[in-house]
Order: structure tokens, then sequence, then C-alpha cells
């Protein structure tokens, strides 16, 4: 069995319950492991439809879900596999507010990224869409990431559905190039990355990211600096600079990185530190977003985090 | 200086004493004392310039770090009188049979002064405590710490001598350990594996395994895994005591999961005390993505600093 990834685009809380709930009661009856990830208050409205099915569903807050795709990613996949052998069926509401745009294309990556993390999973997994509230391109990008759509009662193969690699180069299509005039710099020299973590560190707390968020920054500019170091060309360098509530850090080096990464490149969670793309999974954890660009004058890796 | 109930000490590392210093070791097995001793005797013998003066009733052959010598090397280290045994015996017992405090001092004093004559710069002397037969109770106390207050007015002022005063922790009841601890004024620790400054390996002895301090990154990841190396080819359970990392590079996690899936025996690593910043960056990769590493003691280490 393989994964079952629709795409509900429904118009206000009525047709929502009138479809999720039997969806859900319907999966807890055939013992399947059932979740649902909305937000409040439909949260509650689910909850008090499904009393009947008490203790058969997994009810899961999205506001505290859905905070950084790779790590909602891997939350998913640990959810799955706490649900050892039996058959999954979610339903999943992304939380669409409060990101700006292109935070927005990498929730819109993240929906894809599902039909590859998941592809062999025998699960069910609808996603919710309320047409009403939703920008249009939210729901266009719905439409891409999604095999199936259920849509006024009928679910249809989607003509639109995009393969994730596709997709996901449309994705990186977003990301920025270009660096402020002052923006800090350091170059790379020597193996010994030490000098860079008190670089970046001390700035990054003087650019006022909690200590945290500090540590994480030092942490994956470490990574990415070694990585430029072992396989890139000189000269590698680091820019940091401040840009409205984020801090950037941006490490290039010189070299191509071949074979090219695609876009798939440190999305899909590794089973373990054994694996190749431990390092760059680990990176795109530890920090908000992270941008790949490998050119005719070089590889740039940028970190961003708030 | 480190701060411990009954007084202040300065932790030096053996190979970092210096003349005048009168050290205390109190080891945990044969292991670290053959480690720490060994040094410190070897230290002593592998040149020309410097004599050590050990009191035991063990065989020359088998004392800590001459084993390192080749048999040629101590016979000659003998005939020189570069290395002096003092049985326990004829050093600190009276004709009675009972410890005698004044007559061990006259003892390593004679060596020490004699050491010039035999055209030696230094002088190291270590005594093995536990074997002494001394009373027990507060009168075999006593006769200790008057011993150790005569090493210290022999060995203290002089720009020549320092000795290490050793003893099995099990050797003595916890209290007069303490007491006599408290007549040193430095306490003597093994030598690092590995210290540049930013990494710090030290070898532990209860648990077996390494202390890692400082900051582990790619330019340190070979020097770690030969260390890492050494520990684990004993085959026993490796504890790495992590309080003092404030930085841990991903490859550096990548690292560990890899020689611990890969250390003999498959008993895996042990991290101890691992920092709440090192801890936060485990929990987010996930300790099942970190094959072959066990959670070991949880300490109230602090967290990683942001800038080193």
């Amino acid at each position: 069995m393989t994964l079952e990834h629709r795409a509900f685009l429904y118009r206000g809380q009525e047709e929502f319950l009138r479809v999720a709930v039997p969806f859900l009661r319907d999966g807890a009856r055939a013992g399947d492991a059932v979740v649902a990830v909305v937000c409040e208050p439909v949260l509650g409205a689910l909850r008090d439809a499904l009393a009947d099915a008490a203790g058969l569903v997994r009810f899961f807050d999205a506001e505290e879900f859905y905070r950084h795709p790779v790590r909602t990613l891997e939350q998913y996949q640990q959810l799955v596999k706490a649900m050892a052998a039996r058959r999954v069926r979610a339903l999943a509401e992304p939380v669409w507010q409060g990101w700006d745009a292109r935070e927005m294309v990498e929730w819109a990556r993240y929906e894809s990224l599902i039909n590859v993390v998941f592809g062999d999973v025998d699960a069910r997994a609808l996603c919710s869409y309320d047409r009403a509230v939703l920008p249009e391109e939210v729901i266009d990008h719905a439409r891409r990431t999604h095999p199936l759509l259920l849509e006024g009662g009928v679910t249809v193969r989607n003509g639109r559905y995009t393969d994730p690699v596709a997709f996901g180069e449309e994705c990186d299509r977003a990301r920025r190039v270009g660096r402020p005039a002052g923006a800090d710099y350091l170059p790379i020299r020597s193996d010994d990355l030490n000098p860079l973590r008190a670089f970046v560190g001390e700035r990054a707390v003087r650019y006022g990211l909690p200590e945290g968020s500090a540590r994480n920054l030092v942490t994956a500019a470490n990574e990415v600096a070694a990585n430029a170091l072992a396989y890139g060309c000189p000269p590698v360098g680091l820019w940091l600079w401040r840009d409205g509530r984020k801090v950037v850090c941006e490490v290039g080096d010189h070299g191509l990185w071949r074979p090219r990464p695609d876009p798939l490149t440190g999305f899909v969670p590794p089973g373990s530190a054994l694996e190749r793309g431990f390092g760059l999974w680990t990176v795109r954890l530890l920090v908000d977003l992270v941008e790949l660009r490998t050119d005719w004058d070089g590889t740039y890796v940028r970190l961003y985090i708030g | 200086m480190s701060g411990s109930e009954g007084g202040w000490f300065t932790e030096r590392a053996v190979g970092e004493l210096r003349p005048g210093d009168h050290g205390w070791l109190a080891y945990r097995t044969p292991e670290e004392r053959e480690h720490v001793i060994g040094d410190f005797v070897h230290d002593g013998l592998r040149g020309t310039v410097e004599k050590v003066v050990y009191v035991t009733d063990a065989p020359p052959e088998r004392l800590p770090g001459v084993r390192r010598l080749a048999g040629a090397d101590l016979a000659d280290r003998l005939r020189r009188r570069q290395l002096r045994v003092l049985p326990l015996k004829q050093t600190c017992l009276d004709r009675a049979g009972r410890f005698d405090p004044p007559r061990m001092a006259d003892a390593v004093a004679r060596e020490v002064e004699s050491a010039f004559g035999q055209e030696f710069r230094a002088v190291r002397v270590t005594t093995e405590l536990g074997r002494l037969p001394a009373a027990p109770g507060p009168a075999g106390l006593a006769r200790m710490l008057s011993c150790e207050h005569l090493v210290d007015q022999a060995v203290a002022p002089s720009t020549t001598a320092m000795a290490v005063c050793q003893v099995h922790r099990d050797a003595l009841p916890r209290d007069e350990l303490a007491a006599l601890r408290d007549a040193h004024e430095v306490l003597v620790a093994a030598n690092p594996e590995y210290d540049d400054g930013v990494l710090r390996l030290v070898r532990t002895f209860e648990p077996h395994g390494l202390r890692v301090e400082g900051e582990l990154d790619a330019a340190r990841h070979t020097v770690f895994a030969d260390r890492l190396a050494r520990v684990t080819a004993l085959r026993r359970r490796a504890h790495l005591d992590l309080s003092g990392l404030r930085f841990i590079d991903v490859a550096g996690l990548s690292l560990l999961a890899r020689h611990a899936t890969g250390v003999p025996g498959g008993c895996g690593l042990v991290l101890d005390d691992v920092p709440a910043g090192v801890a936060e960056l485990i929990d987010m990769v996930g300790w099942h993505r970190l094959p072959g590493l066990v959670q070991g003691r949880r300490g109230s280490a602090p967290g990683g600093v942001v800038t080193s």
C-alpha cells in the first residue's frame, strides 16, 4: 500500500465537518491509527462531533504542530513510526496565517515533500483547505502538491499535480541573491573554525537573537563552513547581516557542488546520523530557512533565523 | 584552583608539576595509578638528569612507568642510582616495626641531598601511603599527617624536588583520606591525552572513558577519533564525560555514532553529563538517529556557550 494524499477544498466549517467527521470516524471503526491536526476552534468542534469515537482519535493543535516545515515533517515521521504497523489516517490543516511570502513557499514545498517522505507508507492523508478564507495562492499550491483532490464531495485525480522535484525547483526560484553592502564578512582560510564560531556567535547575540537561536546559528554556520572547506574551492567566506527580524548568514565558496543538489537535498529526514545528508538536514532543522545556490560563480548556502 | 570542603587546592596534570610541589593522588583503579604515577616516574627516568625516589615494597620492574623502559635501561638506571626504590621497612619503620615519620622524612631528605653529588638536577619522590603500617585510628592518622608535614617541609621550599603521595581511595577511611589530602596543596591529575587550547581530552578511570572539554570540530575529528579508539579498544563500555563540552559540530555527532556502532562487543558509548546546549542539538536530531550512543548520568552541567 502507498500513501493516499488528498487535498480537501471546502468552504466553511459546516462543509468541513460533513466530510472530516465521517473520514475520521470510519478510520477509528476500521482500527486505523487516526490523527487530526487542526486549529481551534475547529479542533473543539471536531472533538465534540467525534465524542462517540473518543480515545480512538488523537487530536493535535495545528498551531503547535506547524511551526517549522522541516521539523514538522520529522514530527509526522515520528508519529507514523509510533503507530507501528497500523494503517494511518490523518486529517491535517496546516497554519497559513502569519507567514511571509517566502515562508509560504516553504510550507507549500512541505506539502509536496509529504509525497516523497511518506510515499511508501500505508496511510490516508486528507489535507483540508478552507477556500472561504485562504488566499488563492495557497489553494493553487494545494492543487499542485496533492495527487488527489476532494472538491464538492467528489474525489478526482489531480491533473495539475506536480512532481516534488519539479515543484521544489520552482520553490527554489524564490530564493534571494545579493547582500547588503554593509554585511559583516569573515574570510575562512583555516580548518580551525573556532574563530568563525566566535564571529557568528558574538554578532548573532548583538543582532538580537535569543541565546538558543544564536547557538543554533553557530552550529549551522560551522557545519556549512566545514563542508565548504572539505568539498568546495577557496576562497571561502562568510557574510552575516540583519534583515528585518531575521539574521542572515551566508557561506560561499568558488566550487561547484557536483552532483548538483536537487530540490529534495536535506529535506528528507535521514534514518540515522550515519547516512549521507544528515549534516544538511540538521542544518535545516537548526535554522528557519536554508537556501542553496550553486552557480557559475560558486556555491552559496544562506541561513535565515529569527 | 578548586574549592572543596577543608581547603583550596590547585589541580595540576602530572606533567605540569613543578619543583616544590607536594602533590596528592587518591587513585580509583590500578589503571589510573599506572597512568598518572607512570607518567611521573617515566618523565624522570627517560632522560638522565632527574632522579626518581620511590618508597615501596614492590620490586623495581613492577613499578608504574618503569615497565615502559626496556630491561637494559632499567638495570642502567638502578646502577646509576637514578632510580632509588626504598623498601617501606627500612625507610619508614622503627626497630619495633612502628611507622616512624621522622625516619622516613630523613631517608627522603638524604636521597634529595645526595642527588646533586650524583649530578642530577632534580628529584621526583613518590610514596605509597596506603601500604604504611600506621596504627589504626586517630593515632595512625596523626603519624601520617606528621609524616606529610615533614615531607612538605623538605619539598615545598625546594627548587629541585617534587613529591607525589599516592593512595588507593579504598585503602583508608573517607575522613582520613580527606585529612591527608588537606595536607597537600596540589591535587595531581592525569596528563591530558590532547590539549590544543580549544579541545582537551582527558582519560577517566571510573567510569572508564574520556572527558571531553572545550570544542570539538572538524579540525579536531582525527585526533578525537584516535583517542576515542584507544579507549574503546579495551573492550569495556566507555563513558564520555561531556560536562565541559561547549560545542560539538554535527559531523562530530555522526563521528560518535559511527564509532559507537563499531565498538567491539557492541557495548556502545555512554554520554555522561551532556550540557544543555549539546542536549538540545541531540534532542533535535533524535537519539534514535545516533545508534550506539546511550544517555548516561545527567548532571547539572551548564549549557554550551554561544561565543567561544
